[in-house]
């Protein structure tokens, strides 16, 4: 985020720059992002909520519109063209890795393994990007375009981008201390993606039970406006019958493998192409 | 089929409008002649209206936006009623016109998916409601044995009598969801995703490089997998991977080399890419830039606060004189797309680009936007007469027969109108369909 006007003499560096400005953009769209995601546990009483039986459609409107001014302002002015090559190709990559090894075969996803060590090893800013491009890219492919696809973006740039905050240095060869670190926030990801899209599906799929609405009375639906640990064990439950056991779990132990058998060459091979970047 | 269309196209001497790729042939036909013969124009008013319809007849894909703004409009009526019948009406408009305008692109063949997924929406509503106690209402139609559940999931119950009116609860929410879930569908498999790419706006670009980028490599991947796979063969003749080290050493002589191969191809891509200008950074002054950046951030944080606002309702309304009185939330609401639309174009400020063929806004992409927002309007208008209670006919605690108001039939036509009044979609040669 130079002035335009310098010329800019350091070797060119494979990352998606966060400044102050994208930073504390990124940051105020992440807690909007978490504020959609999570609305089901915040409403305080049903009164406010009487009028907006729409609030899942208008979320569903507006979170696009969070997505894209992130990235429009997280690229602005940040990526030179080897960036933009290499976010391509990986997310080319995930996408094919997506559908290919991913959904219908029991949550055996390796997706993430690659936004992970990817958002490692270039940073925060190229992990989120990445996370969102390949949901993107992913959703072009096998036509899966909808209005899940800007949380799925959203969740899966916050996989990338988490990655890249873990401490350490990112540089070097990985030790096992460190390997070790990426399988469990690996792990830590697997199941808090899964969960965080079911808490986005949960009352579209269930159902929303109001006064005049009459949903099952055992059900899992949710119920505006009861005490948010009410609804928080009703999700629960319901995230564990639907997907802990299958998809969550699947992704987590495929994620888990994949880190520990690929983790150390394919850090070893983004470091190298980082390196041929800057020398080119 | 193919050949009929072809030969039209030819006759009249345009063959524009198709997708990436078309075919050769087209290509000399475009050059030739790039207008229609005005013949007919001059010699009557008939002919020229005969021939001003052929030539808005003549095949093109529509600009993938319309398709999109069209399906926009029948979920966001589709999302304001429960009415099965109207649902069922968007259902049939949507598909048919799908069947009708959709090419012959692989995108194409995905609205088949979409309507499994609808479908099985569909049934899980219902289903949702028999497992989970379906006895609202006095209907019982048959009765399940209920399964005793430990006391630590108390509140939830299993199986037990079930009645009409809940399955009918379950029937018109799955029918509602399955609903935008096709017409989603509809507008995946109308518009081309590589057309929609191409119109993202300008503060998009570089994001919509990386997605070209990709889209263009996916191809290239499987071809390098199979030189790696056939490199590793040649190297060892039988490769038998019995014990879990040997398995993953398997495993990583197979990706890593692939990944390797990919990157290497991705520098050398984005040096062909520096020479050709792609991806360039933005000649937007600083100033811009912040300015762009301080409206994101006031759109975000106004769309953060309209977004709590509407779940817990306390932003008061706030009158402006003794006429208007305005909600703060909508206020909010307002400001903060506003907000977004002009930090998009601030950002986007320096970027300037030309496009090959770029997709044109003519009439028939009016026509169509215009047709998808007519059941948006017979909604609002049903739903502000007396027929309102049509648009949720209620289910306790009586049970409504569904009824249908004119306004919304004649709305669920209009919808289907896009298969008659849009150009023909492009019937690809073989070639361009590769």
């Amino acid at each position: 985020m130079t002035a335009g006007a310098e010329l800019d003499v350091s070797p060119p560096e494979v990352s998606v720059r966060i400044g102050a400005r994208s930073g504390a953009i990124l940051a105020l769209a992440s807690l909007a992002g978490l504020l959609l995601f999570a609305w089901p546990l915040l409403v305080p009483s049903p009164t406010g909520w009487a009028e907006t039986q729409g609030a899942p459609v208008v979320f569903a409107a507006l979170v696009p519109v969070i997505v894209v001014i992130v990235l429009s302002q997280l690229s602005d002015g940040g990526m030179d063209t080897r960036t933009l090559a290499l976010l391509g190709v990986l997310t080319a990559i995930n996408a094919a890795l997506r559908p290919a090894l991913g959904a219908g075969t029991a949550g055996i996803e390796f997706m993430f393994v690659l936004l992970i060590l990817a958002g490692r090893a270039f940073g925060p800013g190229f992990g989120f990007v990445l996370g969102a491009t390949s949901m993107a890219t992913s959703a072009l492919f096998t036509a899966g375009v909808g209005p899940w696809l800007p949380f799925q973006m959203l969740a899966a740039g916050w996989v990338g981008l988490g990655a890249g905050l873990l401490p350490g240095k990112a540089r070097g060869r990985a030790t096992v201390g460190h390997l070790a670190m990426l399988v469990g926030y690996g792990i830590a990801a697997a199941y808090l993606y899964g969960a965080i899209m079911n808490l986005w599906s949960w009352p579209t799929l269930t159902g929303i039970a109001t006064a005049d609405y009459g949903g099952p009375a055992g059900g899992l639906d949710y119920v505006p406006g009861a005490p948010w640990l009410d609804n928080l064990r009703r999700f629960g439950l319901y995230t564990l019958l639907t997907s802990t056991a299958g998809w969550d779990t699947g992704r987590a132990v495929s994620t888990s493998i994949g880190l520990v058998v690929l983790g150390r060459p394919i850090l070893d091979v983004l470091h190298r192409a980082a390196r041929r970047a800057r020398l080119s | 089929m193919v050949h009929r269309t072809v030969d039209r196209a030819s006759t009249i001497g345009l063959g524009e409008g198709s997708d990436e790729g078309s075919a050769p042939r087209r290509r000399e036909n475009l050059l030739a002649r790039p207008r229609p013969p005005k013949v007919a124009a001059v010699s009557s008013a008939v002919a020229s209206v005969r021939s001003g319809w052929a030539v808005y007849r003549l095949p093109r894909s529509l600009h993938p936006v319309a398709w999109w703004l069209w399906a926009l409009g029948i979920m966001t009526a589709a999302s304001l009623t429960t009415n099965p019948l109207v649902e069922g009406l968007l259902l049939a408009a949507a598909t048919f016109v799908v069947v009708s305008r959709r090419d012959d692109g692989p995108w194409a063949r995905s609205f088949r998916l979409y309507a499994i997924l609808g479908a099985a929406v569909f049934v899980v509503r219902i289903l949702y409601r028999i497992v989970f106690g379906g006895g609202d209402g006095d209907h019982v139609l048959f009765t399940l044995p209920r399964i005793p559940l430990p006391s630590v999931v108390a509140g939830v119950r299993l199986l037990g009598p079930v009645s009409l009116e809940s399955i009918l609860y379950g029937a018109y929410d799955g029918l509602q969801l399955g609903t935008i879930i096709v017409v989603v569908g509809a507008a995946n498999s109308l518009a081309s995703p590589r057309r929609l790419l191409r119109s993202l706006p300008a503060a998009l670009y570089e994001i919509g490089t990386v997605l070209v980028v990709a889209v263009t490599v996916f191809p290239q991947l499987a071809e390098s997998a199979a030189r790696v796979a056939r490199a590793r063969r040649l190297r060892q003749s039988s490769a038998q991977a019995r014990s879990w080290r040997e398995r993953s050493r398997l495993v990583r002589g197979l990706v890593v080399p692939v990944l390797a191969d990919a990157l290497d191809s991705a520098i050398s891509l984005a040096a062909s890419m520096d020479a050709r200008g792609f991806g360039r950074a933005p000649a937007g002054s600083r100033r811009h830039r912040v300015m762009a950046a301080l409206t994101a951030f006031a759109s975000v944080g106004c769309l953060m606060v309209f977004a709590y606002d509407l779940v817990s309702g306390t932003l008061p309304s706030v009158a402006l004189g003794s006429v208007v009185t305005v909600h703060l939330r909508d206020a909010l609401l307002v400001a903060g797309v506003l907000a977004a639309l002009l930090s998009i174009r601030l950002s986007g400020h320096g970027v300037r680009r030309s496009r090959y063929r770029p997709d044109r806004w003519l009439l028939p992409e009016l026509l169509t936007v215009a047709c998808g927002f007519a059941p948006v309007a017979a909604v609002a208008a049903v739903g502000a007469g007396p027929d309102a209670a049509a648009l949720s006919p209620a289910i306790l605690p009586t049970l409504d027969i569904p009824t249908l108001p004119l306004p919304l039939l004649v709305a669920a036509v209009v919808a289907l109108l896009p298969s008659a009044i849009t150009p023909p979609a492009p019937v690809a040669t073989s070639e361009a369909t590769a």
